[in-house]
């Protein structure tokens, strides 16, 4: 993921392991989009993973949709770790998706200290996190990662920013 | 060494499913399905093979007469039984898709190193279906007993022979006594039904740890399938070679790739190297899941722990029961309320089954009471690289 700065991956077992709660938490704390990436669809390393995942993230799709973050923010991207060229393909479409959304809602009011590390993350630039570890193309059969793409666009997410509507 | 190796042929093995996924969309892809298609051609033969049976006469004078009955040969012509020979052809071609499809389940599985942790059980049990289906194979060449079957039965003989000290005792058991004798054909019609009702039971083994298995193909593939071998049935019809001489058995063997490739080997190979060769992949095929002993750092993200249940927050919801894709959960009567809100009046409790646990953390996103984590995962250390990921 060199040629994408703005990402980061964190290395998972399988993508069925992804509580859909830790990709709401990651935009909770200042990431600007968070996807699940598993082995091709109906070839599961773990036999269900990536299936079970992709069902989850639809499902907490509608449940962002009824808290107004917009549900183009998650996302499941689904390729094994033999073409690497389109999966990075993927990655930026997803990426670039998520840059032309319009900025996110303020943090809840009714929650004012949302995380531990929260304010940092809100109050510290764009949430843009410069890359090492191409883990996702070296080991495991399929490069399971939940990744947090945060596209910088020099745009802060202000905790009270201007809220969209 | 064997590690690149095998990390090679993972490469090329889903390199080649790339290219089959331009050319069918993921969900058809015949190589994610070679667990499914085998099933589907074993019913075939078995369903062919109850109509053979019905006809067979399993005894020298018989036997080859029996069959140019079913496929209605010279003699009979239209008295033949209708739809007999279309009958043999779908046994003959189902029975090549059969080995030609396990072979493919086989090395795919090998490839992908799908034979980790407690997976080794199927792998067995694969080895297993894999020995007996080629048994039953050979034997269905001889129960022809033709030209072929008797060379067969002789190439046979002379192979178990070569074997030191049990070697005659073996042949003598497996063809009734010394030679060709009145027992030979019964024997094999038996050894050609018993084991292939033992793959079922081999089968059973295959599946007992899977969930929601993959049985049957997508239906395009099912219809292929059987469409290829309903067409190649009529096209190229099965047919016997001339009867069985009673003199000396021929030099030559029409083969059928598929199945009588041990025998294609004697002709390079003495019968003994050939009883070492099979005794050696046999063995090594058993051991290939014990192979890599890797280090905890090689394995690193994948080897995480068996899943811990966490009494105190499982609410017997039955959520990660139903996610486990190979059955390591089970339910059972709680002993005790849980000390959360949610869990107080829990009536079940989950629990792992260390033995069959793949630490593969499916059943960690399954839960939506934070009631598993995977010990050398747990869920802050996710959310600590979540945060670190979000602050930098």
């Amino acid at each position: 993921m060199r040629d994408l700065p703005n990402v980061t991956l964190i290395q998972v077992p399988c993508s069925g392991f992804v509580r859909p709660a830790w990709l709401e938490f990651a935009l909770r704390n200042g990431a600007d989009g968070a996807f699940v990436c598993g082995c091709p669809l109906g070839d599961c390393f773990n036999r269900l993973g990536n299936n079970l995942i992709a069902d989850r993230v639809v499902q907490m799709r509608r449940r962002l949709e009824r808290q107004k973050i917009q549900p183009d923010r998650v996302a499941t991207i689904f390729f094994g770790l033999h073409d690497r060229a389109e999966f990075t393909t993927a990655v930026r479409e997803f990426s670039d998706r998520v840059a032309a959304l319009p900025a996110p809602p303020p943090p809840a009011v009714r929650r004012p200290a949302a995380g531990p590390a929260s304010p940092a993350a809100a109050q510290g630039a764009p949430a843009a996190a410069a890359q090492g570890a191409p883990a996702a193309a070296a080991g495991s059969p399929a490069p399971q990662a939940v990744v947090e793409g945060s596209p910088d666009e020099g745009r802060p997410d202000a905790p009270a920013g201007e809220g969209e509507a | 060494m064997y590690k690149r190796l095998l990390d090679r042929l993972l490469r090329w093995t889903l390199s080649l499913d790339v290219w089959i996924n331009r050319v069918y969309p993921a969900d058809f892809n015949p190589l994610y399905y070679t667990g499914g298609l085998s099933n589907l051609f074993l019913t075939v033969l078995v369903l062919s093979g109850i109509f053979l049976f019905l006809y067979y006469v399993p005894s020298f004078t018989d036997a080859y007469t029996s069959v140019q009955y079913i496929t209605g040969a010279p003699p009979f012509g239209l008295n033949g039984v209708p739809y007999g020979q279309i009958i043999r052809g779908i046994h003959r071609y189902a029975a090549d898709g059969f080995i030609i499809v396990i072979l493919l389940h086989f090395f795919r599985n090998w490839f992908t190193e799908r034979f980790r942790f407690s997976r080794d059980e199927p792998w067995i049990s694969g080895m297993m279906l894999l020995v007996f289906s080629g048994f039953i194979g050979v034997n269905g060449y001889m129960l022809v007993w033709d030209q072929r079957a008797q060379l067969l039965v002789a190439m046979t003989g002379n192979t178990l022979g070569a074997i030191p000290l049990v070697g005659g005792a073996l042949r003598s058991a497996l063809f009734g006594g010394a030679g060709t004798t009145n027992l030979l054909l019964p024997r094999m019609l038996f050894l050609h039904v018993g084991p292939a009702t033992a793959l079922y039971v081999l089968l059973w083994w295959h599946y007992v740890r899977v969930r929601h298995p993959k049985v049957w193909p997508p239906a395009v593939w099912t219809l292929f399938s059987l469409g290829a071998v309903l067409l190649l049935s009529a096209v190229i019809p099965a047919v016997s070679q001339p009867l069985a001489s009673t003199g000396a058995p021929p030099d030559r063997l029409a083969v059928d790739w598929f199945f009588l490739l041990p025998y294609v080997a004697l002709k390079y190979i003495t019968p003994a190297w050939l009883v070492v060769l099979a005794v050696v992949i046999v063995v090594y095929g058993l051991y290939i899941p014990y192979q890599l002993p890797e280090t905890h750092a090689e394995m690193g993200i994948r080897e995480s722990g068996i899943a811990q249940v966490i009494d105190a927050n499982c609410t017997g919801c039955e959520l990660c029961y139903y996610d486990c894709p190979y059955n390591a959960i089970v339910m059972v009567p709680s002993p005790h309320p849980g000390v959360t809100r949610a869990a107080q009046a829990r009536k079940l409790l989950a629990i792992v089954l260390e033995s069959r646990c793949v630490e593969c953390g499916i059943c960690i996103g399954a839960c939506p009471f934070e009631a598993l984590e995977l010990p050398a995962l747990l869920e802050k250390d996710v959310q600590g690289k979540v945060l670190e990921a979000c602050r930098t």
